[in-house]
Formats: C-alpha cells, structure tokens, sequence
C-alpha cells in the first residue's frame, strides 16, 4: 500500500464532482491510498496570481506548509492545483526575498514552510507508481473496441518538463491502450480548452472547445478522456453551446481517466460518478459492461 | 541616465575556428552585454552592452580584453541609452525579468492559440515594453486573453517565458487600475480572488453570479441552461464551503497585504 497526502482542489467538490468519487473508488484497488490534506484551501489558480504575487504565493503556501508536516508527496488531480502549486514552490526557490516575505506571513499564523513538498498530479502516480503492467493485470473488463481521445489538455505536461513529452505525450495513449481500448490519434490533445476564460472571454472558449472536438471527433472518437477538471467541463458542459454556435452535432461523452480506469477495474459503476455527465456516456460504454443504473 | 556601448571583438586566430560559440556564451554571460552579433570581416562580434554611467563602459572592455580568446577589441560608438523606466518596472517584477533576452523571432505568437484575439501579439508586446510604451501595454487586452497554456513557454528559444510574462503584466495593469474595455477577465478574476479570500475555496456558483452582474446582467439567461444541468447532476452547489482555517488564512492574507510587493 502505498500513501500520499491528497490535494482535490476546489472543482472536486464542484463541477468535477466525478472525478473525486472516481478516484476514491479505484484507490483501493490500485493499492494506493489518499489521505486528504486537512482543511486546505484553494491553491489559488490563475486568477490569484495573475493579481497580487505575494498573497497568492501565501495561500498556496499554507497548503505547502500544512502538506509538509504530512511527509508524504501531495497528489492532487488537478492539472490547475497541480501547476499552481508547482509554481509556488518554484517561485519561493527562485526569489529568496518574496520567500522571506512569505514566510513573515506564515509566522503570523504558526506556519512554517521549509520547501520540501513534492507536488505531484494523480495521473503521473498512477503512470509512474503504480504502472501500467499492474493496471493491466487488474483489468476485469476489457474495454476492447472502445475508440477514446486521449485529452492531456495544457498543464499535466507544462511548464516545467516532468515525465511525458512537452508537445507530443503519450502516457494517456498508453493507458487507454492497457486498459484494452484504443487511443485515437489526437493531434491537439496537448492543446488549451480555454481553462476558465469560458466565462469572460465565452466566444474565444467556444472557438478552442470546437476544435478540439472536431479533431477528436474526426478521427473516430467515441469519447474523450481527460485528466482536467477544467478540460471535462468545458467540453462536456459547453458542448451543446458548440453545437448551436458552430452548427455541429457532437455528442462526445467527456470522461475522465479514473472513471475509465474504474470501469476497466470492474469497479461498481454507482461509485464512478457516471451520471454527473451533461453527455451521458452510458451508449459508448454499454458493450463492455452492463450498465447496472441506467445514468439519469 | 545609462550609457550604451557598441563594442567589436576580434578573436584570437587559434580560436576564431572552433571557439565562436563558446566565445559567444562567455560574452552573452556577462551581464551588461545586451546583444552578441557574429560578423564577418575585420572583426567576429558585435556587440551591445549598456552600463550605469559612461566610465563602466571601460571596465566592461577590459574585462572583454582579458579574455585569453580575444584579440583586439574596439569600441565602436558610445551613446547615451534612452531611459527606459517601463522596461526596468518590467523586468523588476517576478516573471517580467527575461524580456531583454527576446530576440523576436516570433515562436510565441505562432505558439499561442488566442493570438487572434489579442490587441498585440506576444511577440509585440515584448516589443512595445522595450519600446517603452507603458500605457499602450498596460490597457492592451493581449495579457487577459492569455489562458496559461505554457506552449509558448515551453517552445520559446531564449527562455523568455512569455506566460510568466503575461501573469506580470495582469499584476502591473491591476495594480495601477489600467483595465482595457475590450475584456472582462479581471473582473472575473477579481470575484474568484474575493470568493477565496472569503471561504478559503472558490465557490463557482458564486463567483459566476457576481462576475454576470458586474459585467452584463444580461448574459446569465445564456448560461442557464447549463447551470441547470450542472444543479441537476450536483456539480453546482448553491452553498460555498467555508474552511475552519479562514481566519488563519486571513491572517495570512492581511499580514501579505502589509508587506507589500503587490505586483
């Protein structure tokens, strides 16, 4: 068994609600167990930095600080908290006066962060820790014939080179393929879903949503995977909105890669969170399991 | 006021063959060298160095001339540099810092996926902040349409880090409350900061209502088909959640806003 500090960050407990219960549900039996990192707080995202450099900094470092006591890696499935919090980290390595401030900071409230958090993204663990030659050899259910666009979106494999290729990954390709369905060719699988610009800047997110389903979908996808909060709602919750600007008829189902792998496990389907799904996926999964509830 | 020196380089002939590039990164290294041109003729490099006050642009040749690699060196012209305050504001703000390295090749703005939308491209951004032409930056919507894809980033020749560059930017037009008509980023971004710093979790319920109503009342009845959806499935809660810590978290927050260093 082996053990991680666990980060969901705020999507989990909202619109990415299914990722959450789809990686409590499969931790179990990849070995791994999550502990969640008490009362944290938001990383901060985009928007905190993109604002004011040291209170960002601050709140993503109270997580640090609080993960550090922990002595365990802090996973999170979050590409955004996963970037966020990488760049913290860096930048309070990089600029010893902001560290200095940041860590006055911290002392005003007991704190102390000393820099020692490994930050790590659920999906590079289960790559990485648990491999796919054990995944593999737990699959229950095949997902043969299932054709699945494998959607690493921006902040998995970016900024900082980590385990996969910058511009060209393929872990997610060679998952899907373990689990025993087939990862279409997907040339914009790297490529931005507009993260939250979706809500000021609606039109240009629309624009990027289109063509990542029509790249997906032009090459026989059946379904989209992804390993994003922000990427799964975005094309899922915002793909009628495509249909209707662009005059499409997508009906890409958007899962993400633990429901998958939950399903391949032969997981029950209640615990995987199928149904939260504004595109039900219950048609491209139904041959290889029997769906028990049919997805409301 | 700072000085600019144009210097020419003749290397060593044992060395002009296989050193160039070594040469090149020894010279590139130094840190009032600005620019490192290879030519070809009576000299190898040409190079641009800018210095506090004219009598440094003596130590900086020396220090060239003591290269066991260099020849002869001459100074070709020296000129006072034209101040260039935003250019300094740039470059002492965290992710600001590489916009002198920019050679303007362009990898950013074929890189970048809402390039189309921007007033200037990433590429002239970098050009208007060594321009010097603050307000022009500053009001621009290039930087709020930037989605942190990082692709320019990780593609960019020189290290330049266009995104980090975009983020400093964001933080010095907010800071000095330059907004640009033509986008509503910041005024989203500004709900998704206060909803943290009221919670300690962003609340997205929450933080979209505030954003249509600042923004345009108007749009909410466009998105409530899919905040239906979204209710329906449980991935809208109506409720933030508060974290126990949020005093803590405030106090942190309040100590920062003390100590400054906004941008």
């Amino acid at each position: 068994m082996r053990y991680y500090s666990y980060f969901p960050g705020c999507s989990l407990e909202a619109t990415a609600v299914a990722y959450g219960l789809s990686t409590q549900a499969i931790t179990g039996a990849l070995d791994m167990e999550l502990i969640e990192l008490e009362d944290w707080n938001c990383c901060g995202s985009t928007p905190y930095g993109s604002t004011n450099e040291l209170e960002s900094l601050c709140i993503a470092a109270r997580n640090l600080a609080l993960a550090e006591k922990t002595g365990l890696d802090l996973v999170t499935p979050c590409s955004s908290c996963y970037t966020t919090l990488n760049r913290a980290n860096s930048q309070l390595r990089e600029y010893p006066d902001l560290k200095g401030k940041v860590d006055e900071c911290l002392a005003t409230a007991g704190l102390e962060y000393k820099g020692t958090v490994k930050i790590r993204h659920l999906f590079e663990v289960i790559f990485n820790d648990t491999g796919l030659k054990t995944i593999e050899s737990k699959v229950m259910n095949p997902l043969t014939g299932l054709r699945v666009a494998p959607y690493y979106g921006c902040q998995l494999v970016r900024p900082e080179p980590s385990f996969d290729n910058q511009q060209n990954p393929q872990s997610l390709d060679r998952l899907i393929a373990s689990l025993g369905a087939e990862p279409v060719p997907f040339p914009l699988k790297d490529r931005c879903c507009g993260g939250s610009l979706i809500i000021p800047e609606l039109d240009l997110a629309l624009g990027l949503i289109h063509q990542l389903l029509e790249s997906a979908g032009s090459n026989g996808a059946q379904c989209i995977v992804t390993v994003c909060p922000l990427c799964q709602t975005n094309l899922d919750a915002y793909q009628g909105m495509v249909n209707s600007k662009f005059g499409t008829s997508y009906n890409l189902p958007i899962l993400f890669f633990t429901q998958l792998l939950g399903v391949a496990l032969g997981i029950e389907l209640q615990g995987l969170g199928l149904d939260k799904g504004v595109i039900s996926a219950e048609k491209v999964l139904a041959p290889s399991v029997t769906m028990a509830e049919p997805a409301t | 006021m700072g000085t600019k020196a144009y210097l020419m380089v003749k290397m060593e002939m044992s060395y002009a063959r296989d050193g160039h590039t070594d040469g090149m990164k020894e010279l590139k290294a130094m840190p009032e060298i600005e620019t490192v041109e290879p030519v070809s003729g009576d000299y190898d490099f040409v190079i641009a160095a800018t210095v506090d006050a004219p009598v440094r642009v003596a130590s900086v040749a020396s220090e060239i001339r003591a290269k066991e690699w260099v020849k002869n060196l001459d100074v070709l012209k020296v000129e006072p540099a034209a101040p260039n305050p935003f250019l300094d504001e740039v470059c002492s703000t965290p992710g600001g810092e590489c916009v002198r390295w920019c050679v303007q090749c362009g990898m950013c703005s074929a890189s970048c996926p809402n390039v189309g939308k921007m007033d200037y491209s990433p590429r002239k951004i970098i050009a208007l902040i060594r321009a010097g032409r603050r307000y022009d930056v500053l009001t621009s919507n290039s930087m709020w349409v930037c989605a942190s894809c990082y692709l320019c980033t990780v593609r960019c020749p020189k290290d330049v880090k266009p995104t980090e560059l975009m983020h400093a930017l964001e933080r010095l037009s907010f800071h000095h409350g330059l907004r640009h008509g033509a986008t509503s980023t910041p005024a989203m971004y500004n709900a998704f900061v206060n909803s943290i710093n009221n919670n300690g979790r962003v609340h997205e319920l929450g933080v979209m209502s505030k954003f249509y109503l600042k923004t345009n009342p108007l749009a909410v009845l466009k998105m409530i088909p899919i905040g239906l959806k979204l209710l329906s499935r449980g991935r809208m809660p109506l409720k933030p959640r508060k974290i126990r810590g949020i005093n803590q978290l405030k106090t942190i927050i309040e100590k920062a806003n003390v100590l400054g260093g906004a941008q």
